[in-house]
């Protein structure tokens, strides 16, 4: 192919030495050896779940250095945290991770709350790990189909989504939307839980746990699957440590860190389970973590419908229009479902936050993938990106 | 070497075990809403946030609640409304939504002292451009009260097009 001059539709460039393509490709082939093919993977690459763009210098099949290149998705939302007051803010969390947006809607909410002393009720408490939990579970399903959508197999997104649209059904009862919800208010939530809600989510968690078995025969146990991830892209504690990497990421490197557990917020004191750990650090482990986490949040799940207390969702004196934070700097983190979601927030005791910062997990776990994905296979690293659960409008921001 | 065979029947196995599991599928029935042959039944959408709608006032199906104000219009993150107060008592002469701006965030809606607003259950709005997304709430209270014609409260459910029957959903 070197010396054609050829470019085909896939995005290989005869490179080395010339300056074609943008400012990233050119910086990066500057340091690529001669004879070497330098591939873009995105950023509308159907294997990129989004517009992440990725720069790999290949040696035949081989990737011998991979870089990430971010910002297609940038959306300034940290700006427009300093514009707008905490409660013209909030639908811009359900925004940021589409998938999970009910961590952030805490994360947020929890910030501001921490800042200005305010204690939601117990009931709102409750219903916040309640469907938190159902939106762990409708993440990680989403992963699932997407991630084995990657390795080839076409067909299981469409039983995840099965499951998923049960789950957004439920979820919209309360919150009003199907995919970016803003739930959480400051001092408690918008909407009570009615019958038919509980009723649905009880019928749930059993019907989800028939569908796990289903899953087991249809993909887990299948060779196909098996060979392509056992083995495939180890990442160890001391590389997740190093790029800050949370979450699955980490609890598949064999380190039980679970914010739910490490520094409980809400209720998860109050909650029976158990981070899921245990597994081999390669493709395959971060494959079942997510797994055996869909079963612990329905754990956790079947526990807040029992335990819901009766009671008020909203503080006495919930924060007015004009509501202002206290002077003062906050960190307040809480486990998505891709690892810790954090938001530090910086108040000068105005209507308007004076800094926010969104700690997104899929950033660091991004980071470590140039690392992993050295040496590998290119499809090898397709499954690496596809195992790290990437979401790029919150890698992004 | 019989590792190997072993293994590779194994793999075979569990290849036959998910073409069954297909298989079933398969024969199951189907799971989707065939929109537009067939709609997502009201009660499904008993929640759900569709474009902003005024509610009327107890006495009379036409007039609305809205006191002008301004109440949602400060708490918009969007900037989405327009209310401009009418000659003469409270009530507002123009009320208009840009369906286009709005991200459905319930804040006008919670912050209303009246209780004049809700969202409606349109899912079935579709717009060629832009400016047919900014509606003129007034006008859309008056033509439901008009339709209704009696029941102070009548909320209409989601309008299914017309000749297709609901299917039952959840």
């Amino acid at each position: 192919m070197s010396g054609l001059g050829f470019i085909n539709p896939f995005g290989v460039r005869e490179l080395p030495g010339t300056t074609t393509g943008d400012f990233y490709t050119a910086n990066f082939a500057q340091k690529a050896q001669p004879g070497r093919v330098i591939l873009n993977l995105g950023p509308q690459h159907p294997s990129t779940h989004g517009v992440l763009r990725i720069l790999a210098e290949m040696e035949g099949e081989y990737v011998w250095r991979a870089e990430p290149v971010l910002g297609y998705l940038h959306r300034m939302h940290e700006r427009m945290a300093e514009v707008k007051t905490p409660q013209q803010f909030l639908p811009n969390m359900g925004r940021v991770d589409y998938l999970h947006p009910l961590a952030w809607n805490w994360a947020y909410v929890g910030a501001v709350e921490k800042l200005a002393g305010l204690e939601p009720p117990e009931r709102a408490q409750w219903l916040r790990t309640l469907s938190c939990e159902l939106n762990r579970i409708s993440s990680h399903l989403l992963w699932w189909g997407a991630f084995v959508m990657d390795l080839g197999g076409v067909t299981p997104i469409l039983y995840a989504f099965e499951e998923r649209e049960k789950i957004n059904d439920i979820l919209q009862i309360i919150t009003g939307s199907r995919l970016t919800m803003s739930y959480f208010r400051l001092g408690g939530v918008c909407a009570d839980a009615d019958d038919r809600f509980l009723a649905l989510t009880r019928e749930f968690v059993p019907y989800l746990r028939e569908r796990l078995k289903m899953y087991r025969g249809l993909v887990t146990d299948n060779v196909i699957l098996r060979r392509r991830l056992e083995g495939v892209g180890p990442i160890d504690v001391d590389m997740c440590r190093r790029y800050g990497a949370t979450g699955p990421v980490l609890r598949a490197a064999g380190s039980p860190n679970d914010l739910r557990r490490d520094v409980p917020y809400g209720t998860y004191p109050q909650h029976d389970f158990w981070p899921a750990t245990g597994f081999p650090d390669d493709c395959f482990g971060r494959y079942l973590v997510r797994l055996a986490e869909i079963e612990s949040s329905l754990d956790i799940v079947e526990q807040a419908v029992r335990g819901l207390p009766p009671g008020p969702i909203m503080v006495d004196k919930p924060p007015k229009a004009n509501f202002k934070m206290p002077a003062g700097e906050t960190y307040f983190a809480v486990e998505g479902a891709r690892g810790q979601v954090g938001v530090h927030l910086v108040s000068d005791g105005g209507k308007n936050p004076y800094r926010v910062k969104l700690r997104a997990p899929g950033f660091s776990n991004l980071s470590l993938f140039a690392e992993a994905a050295q040496g590998t296979l290119l499809a090898d690293a397709v499954a690496i990106l596809g195992s790290l659960d990437l979401v790029i409008p919150e890698i992004d921001r | 070497m019989l590792r190997a065979i072993i293994d590779n029947l194994k793999g075979l196995y569990s290849l036959l075990v998910g073409l069954s599991i297909t298989g079933r599928f398969l024969l199951s029935p189907q799971r989707t809403v065939h929109y537009p042959r067939q709609v997502v039944a009201p009660e499904s959408l008993a929640s759900f946030r569709g474009p902003l709608e005024l509610v009327p006032s107890a006495d009379d199906p036409a007039k609305t609640r809205c006191i002008s104000c301004q109440m949602c219009v400060r708490a918009c993150p969007d900037n989405c409304l327009k209310v401009v107060k009418g000659e003469g008592g409270k009530a507002p002469a123009v009320w208009v939504y840009d369906f286009s701006l709005c991200c459905l965030c319930a804040a006008c809606v919670e912050a209303c002292p009246a209780s004049a607003l809700r969202f409606s259950h349109k899912v079935y709005l579709t717009a060629l451009t832009r400016d047919e997304l900014k509606l003129d709430l007034l006008a859309d209270l008056k033509a439901r009260a008009a339709k209704a014609a009696g029941g102070a409260d009548a909320r209409p459910p989601a309008q299914p097009p017309a000749g297709l029957e609901p299917q039952a959903r959840l």
